[in-house]
C-alpha cells in the first residue's frame, strides 16, 4: 500500500510542478492570444467597412457592429455569415451601408476542397458582391446575378445563403436606416 | 556510437518517418504545404529535444511502475507550451497545424526515444538524439510536402511556380495524395535500402 | 424525429463523410500495424470503440466540470492523455482476465492505444465542436466504427496481398499506403453528402 502511495505522490508532483509551469505560461501568453483575435476580427471589419473608424458590438440574435466615421456619423454595419458548406462552415465578414447594401464581403473561414471551392477566397470571386443588396443574394444557377465558382456552385450558394439569412436576422432600429447622424 | 553518428542516425538511417514508420498521423496530415511540414517539424522537434532533456535528467528519481505517465506528463506540458507560444507569436501557422499540435504529445516518435533512449542515456546524447531524430522528422515532413504542393498546387512555399494555365494534380494535396505520394516513397526507401 | 435525423447525420459524417483514418488522418500507427489479419483487426477494432466511447465521455466531463469552471483549459492536453492513459490500462487489466487470447494476440498494440492519435483527437474535436455530452459520446462511438470499418476493410485486402506478385520494395508498408490512399479516394466520393 505504502508502495502504490509513494508511485502516486511522485506522479503528483510531477504534475503540480507541470501545471505551475504552465500556469505562468498562461499568464504572459493569454492576454496576447486575446489581443491578436480582437485585432484579426478589427481588421476583417475594417476591410468590409473601409469608410468606418470605430466600431461599436450589439448584441443580439445576431451580433453586429455599427461603424461609425471620425465625426461620429453611422457609415454601416458590420457582421458574420456562417453556414455548413460542402466540407465544414463557410464564416463571411460582411459590411453593409446604411441603405443595407453590401460594401465589401470578406471570407474569414473556410475549409471547402482546395482548387474548387477554397478559390472563394480570391478577390476576383468576392468583388461581385459588393454593391448588391439581400434580395440579389441569388446564385445564377438559381436565377440570380451572382456569378458561381467552377464546379462549386454548392460553396457560392452557401455563400449567398449565408448572407441573406445574417441579413434576416439584422436587428437594426428603423431610425437608423436611412442613413445619417444618430 | 561516436557522438557525430549519435546525432546524425535520425537523418536517413534511422529516419522516424521513412525507416521506423513513426508519427505517420501528422505526416500526412500537415504535408500539403512546405510551410505546415516546416511548422510542424520546428514545434516537434522542440518538444522532442526538451522532453529527451528533462526525461535523462529525472529518469534516476522516477520508480519504474510509473515511468509512463511519467514521461507523457512530461511531453504533454512542454507540448502545451508550444501551443501556447504558437498561439500568441504565430498565429497563422497555429491555424493551419490546428488540432496536430496537441496530438504532438501522441506522436509515437517522441514517446518512443524517451522509453528507447533518453531513459538510457546521460543529457548530452539525449539532446544528440532529439534533435538528430527531430531533424530527421522535419526533413522527412518537407520533402513530402514539396513533392505535395509542388504537384497539388503549383507552388513552394506559397510561390507559384508555373504560369497561371497550369492545372495541378489536386489530388496530391488533399487525402488520397498523401497515402499515395507516402507508399512511394516508401517504395522508393526500400529499393535505395537494396542497393 | 429530428433528433434522429441529426444522431445518422453525425453517423454518417464521423464514419464516411470526415471518415478519421482515410479523411482526418488519425489514428494510423495501428491502422498500419494490426491490419495484417482480419480477426486481430476485428479485436483491436471493438477495443478501439470502446476507448474511445469511454474517453470522449470522461473528458468531457473533466473539461467541463473542473478545467473550464477552474479556467485551466489550458491544461486540457495534460488531462486527456492522463484520463485515455488510464483508461487503457484499465481496459488492458479487464482483457487480461476476461479474454487472454484477445490479449495474447493484440500484444503491444494494446498500451498503444493509448498513442493512438484517434482517440486524444476525437476528445479534442468534441470539445471544439461544442458538443453536449450525449453528442460527444456518439461522436465518440461512431469515429471508433469508423476506424473499425476501415480497419476491417484493410485487413481484407492485406490479406489476398499476401499472395499477389508485387516489386519486392513495394511490400509491406508502401503497398499498404497505396492502398489507403485508393480507399481514400473512394471515401472522398462521399464529400458533399449531407441531408
Amino acid at each position: 500500500m505504502k508502495y502504490y502511495l509513494k508511485l502516486g505522490f511522485v506522479l503528483l508532483i510531477i504534475t503540480a510542478i507541470a501545471s505551475g509551469v504552465l500556469a505562468y505560461l498562461n499568464t504572459i501568453t493569454q492576454p496576447i492570444i486575446e489581443e491578436n483575435q480582437r485585432v484579426a476580427q478589427e481588421k476583417a471589419r475594417k476591410e468590409v467597412l473601409p469608410s468606418a473608424l470605430t466600431f461599436e458590438e450589439i448584441a443580439g440574435d445576431l451580433i453586429y457592429h455599427i461603424g461609425k466615421d471620425a465625426e461620429e456619423n453611422i457609415v454601416g454595419y458590420t457582421f458574420v455569415a456562417s453556414l455548413y458548406g460542402y466540407s465544414g462552415d463557410v464564416k463571411t465578414m460582411v459590411g453593409v451601408n446604411t441603405d443595407l447594401v453590401i460594401e465589401k464581403i470578406k471570407i474569414i473561414s473556410q475549409s471547402e476542397t482546395p482548387g474548387l471551392g477554397a478559390n472563394c477566397e480570391k478577390p476576383e470571386f468576392q468583388m461581385q458582391f459588393s454593391g448588391k443588396q439581400q434580395t440579389e443574394m441569388k446564385v445564377d444557377k438559381d436565377g440570380g446575378t451572382i456569378v458561381s465558382l467552377t464546379g462549386a456552385t454548392i460553396t457560392t450558394r452557401t455563400i449567398a445563403n449565408s448572407i441573406k439569412a445574417a441579413m434576416d436576422k439584422l436587428d437594426i432600429p428603423a431610425e437608423q436606416t436611412e442613413g445619417g447622424v444618430e | 556510437m561516436t557522438l557525430l553518428k549519435e546525432f546524425t542516425k535520425g537523418f536517413i538511417k534511422e529516419n522516424p518517418v521513412f525507416v521506423m514508420a513513426l508519427g505517420l498521423c501528422p505526416t500526412l496530415a500537415v504535408t500539403s504545404s512546405v510551410e505546415n511540414a516546416i511548422g510542424m517539424g520546428l514545434a516537434a522537434t522542440f518538444v522532442l529535444v526538451f522532453s529527451n532533456i528533462f526525461i535523462s535528467l529525472i529518469k534516476n528519481l522516477i520508480p519504474s511502475k510509473i515511468r509512463i505517465p511519467a514521461y507523457i506528463v512530461v511531453i504533454a506540458s512542454f507540448v502545451t507550451i508550444v501551443d501556447m507560444v504558437m498561439n500568441a507569436y504565430l498565429p497563422a501557422i497555429h491555424k493551419s497545424l490546428g488540432l496536430f499540435i496537441p496530438l504532438i504529445v501522441v506522436n509515437c516518435i517522441i514517446l518512443g526515444r524517451a522509453e528507447a533512449f533518453a531513459s538510457k542515456n546521460n543529457v548530452f546524447r539525449s539532446i544528440l538524439d532529439g534533435l538528430g531524430m527531430g531533424i530527421g522528422f522535419t526533413l522527412a515532413l518537407v520533402v513530402i510536402g514539396g513533392i505535395r504542393e509542388v504537384l497539388g498546387a503549383g507552388q513552394f512555399l506559397g510561390y507559384n511556380l508555373f504560369p497561371e494555365t497550369f492545372q495541378p494534380m489536386l489530388v496530391a494535396i488533399l487525402a488520397p495524395g498523401a497515402f499515395i505520394v507516402m507508399g512511394l516513397l516508401m517504395g522508393l526507401m526500400n529499393l535505395k535500402k537494396k542497393k | 424525429m429530428e433528433f434522429v435525423g441529426k444522431i445518422l447525420f453525425m453517423a454518417v459524417m464521423a464514419i464516411f463523410v470526415q471518415n478519421f483514418v482515410l479523411m482526418r488522418f488519425l489514428g494510423l500507427c495501428p491502422y498500419i500495424g494490426v491490419s495484417k489479419k482480419l480477426d486481430s483487426a476485428l479485436g483491436m477494432g471493438m477495443a478501439v470503440i470502446f476507448v474511445m466511447t469511454m474517453a470522449s465521455t470522461f473528458t468531457w466531463l473533466i473539461h467541463t466540470y473542473l478545467l473550464v469552471p477552474l479556467h485551466i483549459e489550458f491544461l486540457q492536453t495534460i488531462a486527456f492523455i492522463l484520463t485515455i492513459a488510464s483508461l487503457v490500462q484499465l481496459v488492458e487489466m479487464v482483457i487480461q482476465k476476461t479474454a487472454p487470447a484477445l490479449y495474447k494476440s493484440l500484444g503491444v498494440f494494446l498500451p498503444l492505444i493509448t498513442t493512438n492519435c484517434a482517440v486524444l483527437g476525437v476528445a479534442i474535436l468534441n470539445i471544439q465542436s461544442e458538443y453536449n455530452f450525449l453528442l460527444a459520446i456518439l461522436n465518440g462511438f461512431f469515429a471508433g466504427i469508423g476506424f473499425t470499418l476501415v480497419l476491417i476493410l484493410m485487413a481484407g485486402i492485406r490479406e489476398r496481398l499476401e499472395r499477389a506478385e508485387l516489386p519486392v520494395s513495394m511490400k509491406g508498408m508502401p503497398i499498404s499506403m497505396i492502398v489507403a490512399g485508393s480507399m481514400a479516394l473512394a471515401f472522398l466520393g462521399f464529400s458533399g453528402l449531407k441531408f
